[in-house]
């Protein structure tokens, strides 16, 4: 006979899969239930199944950026609600000082679950809100100073107290949006996933009881931790260091400049940001939460290893970084388009692994979401035309780049064309990938995607994240960055360039076109060792012209295939400068930019 | 059995991975059943072979045989292993790469080397028409003929054998897809496969639209010259009949239709099993059904309810196996037709058994298969799987399966699964095997849950109808555990997929975008559209060769709150003018059932009205199962039923030595084509449909 306090394998298997199908069917109620497209079709937003401390013992399959950032949540939660916490509260809040938020866009609605008259857990969701007022449609207003302009800021406060509702709340957030009929929407879709969340909960504790439900639990997170402590182990100790850069901000961008150092030491990793830039006056802070989950994924996307996302991994990762720089901002510095840093810290986190793990780690992606958002009024009614841009991956040891794919800290949807012009006064003149983009090597880097949109309203107010034009991804292994990206305003001979992150909203009118071309993305290895077949396939597919194939590659291209004499001989001559110089040239050629 | 010469019959034939089973049935409701090999370098083979020796043994002449239904794995098979055609997409200017952006999300998470499935049109073979359409189905450029002649050219130069058009809202207003089409055939030739997007899915969402129209076009030509290859083996066979192919949706098509609309055959397999229950579930008067089907390889859940299949119009071909796929998407190719809502996950007989890195028991998803199988089928396994861990327990026999066809080497898996397994648990090895029943049961529970819980439906007021190979083995453990208290097992429930054919009724589903208010719709324009639908779907019954006076039709619309991007599928009541204010009623009802929350002060609006027509199956309320006449076993063998009982020496039946009166568990049923076990605590009897009820201890 086992002692009744051992832990059966078999249980603990059991106990985790039900977990994580909860977490899935609170996601599954907001995505089908939800009412903005950034929830439904972009499905920015997270769920989560929290012990009864707190402790996150199973996230839904969602957002990557949001991994990691109940934590620091539901700490808060926990100390500003000791004892006060009684069945049918729901709690709502934003705040990223606080309250362990992220940026006021991210409201999380979280429910206690009660079983046995004891606090069992909580089931938690976070979702991006279309608008939060404040001072640029979409509180995505990079230039925005302080958080005081970035809208509404919800501390921890109860929606729901013993299953009443706190109207008071409703009807304040209802008066501070742009959009009061999908955030409501979104809100109720949040109340639905928790109450039904709370069912599921209380079916699987009632099953075990509350006592063996704790123990399993409690097992699961040294569980996740003996994992991941195994995986650190294997990796050689030591200290690494990776540098990378946003472009800055509005027309003369300064460099903001992130260091990270990553220990191994053992079976733990610590990684460190002194060395960052200081916060800045826009909109682009990270508040730690942030800075934590942008550390988590990484390194748990170094490790490749299936690991449960239960809060006991994350033991075994230490975050520092110093007060007052951008991944750990001072209150009340603007984080509404904090974003933009969340990727920059997952390259410069994967580029230090590339130098534990060569090989394992591809070139930089596209650098992060672009995120246009046209806003205005049309037959009397409000608009705001949003949804993040993606994407393409870095070459790798393994395969070229991937171009239309979502980056891997993000897995954002996008929204439907026929949808948005369907909806909003806008439309759309091309989604397609761009010609001799993505950076050369032995695997490219994938393609950058552009994508325009024309105004069918009067007017209208642009607003604009992106980066990555004068620090493009980077390239490994002797693979070359990526290509810049660029907006532009009504494309031809008498084309407005406006920065990649203007600090001001810029003025539309009826029938102006507006163009983003992305990034694309490092190459992987020496451009020279690319095989020519994969080139000619290339241009088959119109990825790149016969002439970037030849000034780039010296793979010369005839009518009826690779002319293999040519190819070598002007491989066998063909500098590495000359590569180097002539894949941009094609690139700004190709899109009207030389 | 003798057969008289006047007796007709219809035959059902499904195929599946490891076997191809076929069923007869006459008027008066005898079942005839074969199970041959299947033969996947040409599925049509190992058809004839079956529907041959069928015919052999029971003295069938073919002139007997009134009609043929079929559902073919040919269709996923040819997506899964990317056998389709050559494939061309003619599309709207700007627009050639929104099939391969797809929606851009990834189903795999922290997986820096995922790699996304290859389009099934190459970049090079995207073409661009100059035309664009506005909504509302505007004309804001005309075509450019041009634009369209040089793209048809282009492909003539490729050579690609399918074309795919797919213009930007086109949903709308299809007419620059007929013109486009129209200079393509002028340009390409008759032999060439076209498939326009409005004709095959009129609904807004261009990536969704796109990927249906160029599955289509990509399995075009090869189901035509397999659906001919069908037609001419069973021609040989001087068997002249209809011969009608199974819908993923659950209905029949002609075979003329399946040739122009492929797309809709992609899961006909898993679709007739689902049909089956269904039509046993009306007969036994079961409201709430939870189907659960289990093989080799996989098991299949699905909800019938009032006797009719839970659909969904969101499918991915070629996703593997995922149960997530509601959340997930992104791992196969978009297909948004009707489809029977069926959940798969990895849990079959032939799951292996393995240690994850963390020391955790895992079972699947990976599978041996039928090659080289179990470690008791003694073709070569060395890795213990699910099924020996069945024997262990003493579930299925320590002889042989499938009526003795199928010899079992039980020491060996035995010997195996203690050395590899139980030593390593430090159990003995019935307590090891009881242990991985319990994750497998743990597993496919999570799939029961995604078609219940996970669509905010409570199974434990359902009734579990088990079947397959392996679903009466683990149905009472699947039912305890998630506290549903009736299992349901019919009659030769290994081929119940090839039964299912037989009871599927001729079905046709149409829709059509009609994006509207529904506070500012008028009754009477709802009607006028109604009708022109109604028209639309009985001319193609009419042209399958079924009569106007034997259809019904039932029309139902697709609402959501005004924001809101899913819609739910409501009735639209009867009467002389749609009453808009009770299906807004329904509308808000449904939500709360779905969702737990309602809004009914909110806006709804319609997406889009679908009809349902159908023509009806004369029904046969008893059916006489052949292989019901087996001899009683008469022995008993110890089976370990967990902790809780212990070793218990249990009885092994016949079906047919159960009657109306429940009798105690433990006890086993073993049958020719299936084994169901019936735990310590529960209870069994046979009902008056021969249906094997199991009353299920809490």
């Amino acid at each position: 006979m086992k002692a009744a306090h051992a832990i059966d394998p078999i249980t603990l298997e059991v106990i985790q899969s039900a977990l994580s199908s909860i977490a899935d069917e609170l996601a599954l109620v907001i995505m089908r239930a939800a009412y903005s497209n950034i929830v439904r079709d972009s499905m920015d937003y997270s769920t989560a199944v929290c012990d009864h401390e707190g402790r996150t013992v199973a996230q839904g399959l969602t957002t990557p950026v949001h991994l990691g950032s109940f934590p620091d949540a539901m700490r808060h939660l926990a100390d500003q609600y000791a004892g006060q916490i009684v069945p049918g509260d729901i709690f709502i809040f934003n705040d990223p000082y606080g309250a362990g938020g992220m940026h006021l866009p991210d409201f999380y609605v979280i429910k206690p679950v009660f079983a046995d008259g004891e606090l069992a857990g909580y089931v938690a969701t976070l979702a991006h809100q279309c608008d939060i007022g404040g001072i640029a449609p979409g509180g995505m207003a990079v230039f925005a100073k302080e958080i005081y302009q970035e809208g509404l800021r919800i501390p921890i406060l109860k929606l729901f107290e013993a299953g009443k509702p706190n109207n008071a709340i409703f009807r304040l957030i209802e008066k501070n949006t742009r959009l009061p009929k999908f955030v409501m929407g979104d809100v109720r879709a949040q109340i639905a996933a928790c109450n039904n969340g709370e069912k599921a909960l209380l079916g699987l504790i009632g099953r075990y009881g509350l006592a063996d439900y704790r123990r399993y639990t409690e097992e699961l997170h040294n569980y996740a931790e003996r994992l991941i402590r195994a995986e650190i182990a294997a990796l050689p100790d030591g200290s690494y260091h990776f540098e990378d850069y946003l472009d800055g901000l509005g027309e003369n961008p300064e460099r903001i400049k992130f260091h990270a150092a990553l220990t191994i030491a053992g079976d733990t990793v610590h990684i460190d940001w002194t060395g960052t830039s200081a916060q800045v006056a826009a909109a682009i802070n990270g508040p730690m939460p942030t800075t934590n989950a942008m550390c988590y994924l990484a390194v748990r996307c170094a490790l490749g290893a299936a690991i449960p996302n239960c809060e006991g991994y994350m033991r075994a990762i230490k975050v520092t970084a110093p007060l007052g720089s951008i991944v750990n901002p001072r209150e009340p510095a603007a984080c509404g388009a904090r974003g933009i840093i969340c990727f920059r810290m997952f390259d410069t986190l994967l580029g230090a692994f590339a130098q534990i793990l060569p090989g394992r780690i591809p070139a930089a992606n596209e650098g992060g979401s672009s995120a246009p958002h046209i806003a205005g009024r049309h037959n009397n009614k409000p608009f705001i035309v949003s949804g993040g841009l993606m994407g393409c991956w870095g070459g790798s040891a393994q395969r070229d780049g991937q171009e239309g794919i979502s980056n891997p800290g993000a897995n954002l949807g996008n929204t439907p064309i026929e949808m948005l012009e369907a909806r909003h006064p806008v439309e759309i003149t091309h989604y397609a990938f761009v010609e001799n983009s993505g950076g050369p090597g032995r695997h490219r880097g994938g393609a950058a995607l552009s994508r325009g949109y024309r105004l069918l309203a009067d007017e209208a107010v642009l607003i604009m994240r992106s980066d990555r034009r004068a620090v493009p991804p980077y390239g490994l292994d002797g693979g070359l960055p990526g290509t810049p990206s660029w907006n532009i305003i009504n494309p031809g001979p008498s084309q407005r360039i406006l920065p990649a992150c203007p600090m001001e909203g810029v003025a539309m009118k009826k029938g102006d076109v507006f163009v983003h071309i992305q990034a694309g993305a490092g190459g992987f290895g020496d451009p020279a060792e690319r095989n020519p077949e994969a080139v000619y396939s290339d241009v088959l597919n119109g990825l790149i012209t016969a002439s970037y194939a030849a000034d780039v590659y010296g793979v010369i291209v005839a009518s009826d295939g690779i002319d293999h004499a040519a190819t070598a001989n002007r491989r066998s001559s063909l500098a590495a400068a000359e590569t180097k110089s002539s894949y941009l040239r094609h690139f700004l050629a190709s899109s009207g930019l030389n | 059995m003798q057969i008289e010469s006047t007796a007709t019959f219809r035959l059902g034939i499904d195929i599946g991975g490891t076997f191809t089973d076929i069923v007869a049935t006459d008027a008066n409701g005898r079942v005839l059943t074969k199970k041959v090999s299947s033969t996947p370098r040409d599925y049509g083979l190992g058809i004839s072979v079956g529907v041959g020796e069928l015919m052999r043994d029971y003295g069938i002449r073919p002139e007997q045989i009134v009609e043929v239904v079929h559902a073919t794995t040919v269709a996923t098979n040819a997506v899964l292993e990317g056998k389709g055609a050559a494939t061309a997409l003619i599309t709207t200017e700007g627009f050639r790469d929104v099939l391969e952006f797809r929606r851009v999300r990834v189903p795999e998470l922290y997986n820096l080397d995922y790699v996304k499935p290859k389009p099934l049109v190459p970049r090079r073979l995207r073409f661009e028409v100059r035309e664009r359409m506005g909504p509302l189905g505007e004309v804001r450029i005309p075509l450019a003929d041009a634009s369209a002649v040089q793209a048809a050219q282009r492909i003539a130069e490729e050579g690609a054998k399918a074309v795919a058009i797919c213009l930007l809202h086109s949903y709308a207003n299809g007419d620059h897809e007929r013109r486009v089409r129209d200079i393509a055939k002028e340009i390409l030739g008759p032999d060439i496969f076209v498939t326009c997007s409005h004709e095959i899915l009129p609904e807004i969402r261009e990536y969704e639209r796109t990927s249906t129209t160029v599955v289509n076009a990509f399995l075009g030509p090869v189901m035509d010259s397999y659906l001919r290859g069908l037609r001419d083996r069973l021609l040989a066979l001087e068997i002249r009949c209809p011969l009608h192919v199974l819908t993923s949706g659950g209905g029949q098509m002609s075979v003329a239709s399946a040739m122009r609309k492929p797309a809709y055959l992609v899961e006909s397999g898993p679709a007739a099993g689902v049909i089956a229950v269904a039509r046993i579930a009306k007969q036994a008067n079961l409201p709430n059904v939870i189907t659960l089907d289990m093989g080799g390889t996989t098991a299949k859940t699905a909800i019938v309810e009032n006797g009719e299949p839970i659909k969904t119009a969101e499918y991915e071909v070629g996703a593997g196996i995922n149960l997530s796929s509601k959340l997930v998407k992104g791992a196969g190719y978009a297909i948004k037709l009707p489809f029977i809502d069926v959940s798969e996950i990895g849990a079959g007989g032939g799951s292996l058994i393995h240690f994850d890195k963390g020391g955790l028991l895992k079972v699947g998803p990976e599978s041996a298969g039928s090659e080289p199988g179990p470690v008791c089928y003694a073709r070569g396994g060395i890795q213990a799987t699910l099924t020996d861990a069945l024997l262990v327990l003493g579930y299925i026999n320590p002889q042989a399966l499938v009526g003795g066809n199928l010899a079992l080497d039980a020491e060996r898996a035995l010997r195996v699964f203690e050395h590899d397994v139980a030593e390593r648990l430090g159990r003995t090895a019935a307590e090891a095997a009881h242990g991985i029943l319990s994750i497998s049961v743990a597993n496919m529970v999570r799939s029961v849950k995604s078609v219940s819980t996970y669509r905010g439906r409570d199974p434990r007021g359902y009734t579990l109808v088990a079947f397959g190979g392996n679903g009466p083995i683990v149905a009472a453990a699947i039912a305890r555990d998630i506290g549903i208290r009736r299992v349901l097992v019919p009659p030769s429930p290994g081929v119940l997929s090839a039964f299912g054919l037989l009871v599927a009724e001729n079905e046709y589903e149409f829709v059509r975008s009609y994006p509207s208010e529904l506070d500012v719709l008028d009754a009477s324009t709802l009607k006028a559209k109604m009708d022109a639908l109604e028209q639309e779907a009985r001319a193609a019954l009419a042209a399958d060769g079924f009569e106007s006076e034997t259809v019904g039709v039932q029309f139902f619309a697709d609402l959501r709150y005004t924001g809101q991007a899913f819609e739910l599928t409501v009735p639209v009541p009867d009467g002389a003018v749609p009453d808009l204010a009770r299906l807004g009623t329904a509308f808000h009802a449904e939500h709360l059932r779905t969702f737990a929350h309602h809004a009914p002060g909110e806006a709804v609006e319609m997406v889009s009205l679908r009809i349902v027509a159908r023509v009806p199956r004369p029904v046969l309320r008893h059916f006489a199962h052949a292989a019901n006449s087996e001899k009683p076993l008469a022995h008993t063998r110890d089976v370990y039923f967990g902790p809780a009982f212990g070793i218990c020496p249990t009885p092994v039946l016949r079906r047919a030595e159960l009657g109306p009166a429940p009798r105690s568990g433990p006890m086993i049923v073993e049958e020719y084509d299936s084994t169901c076990v019936v735990p310590p605590d529960s209870k069994a009897h046979v009902d008056g449909g021969g249906n094997l009820v199991l009353e299920v201890g809490a």
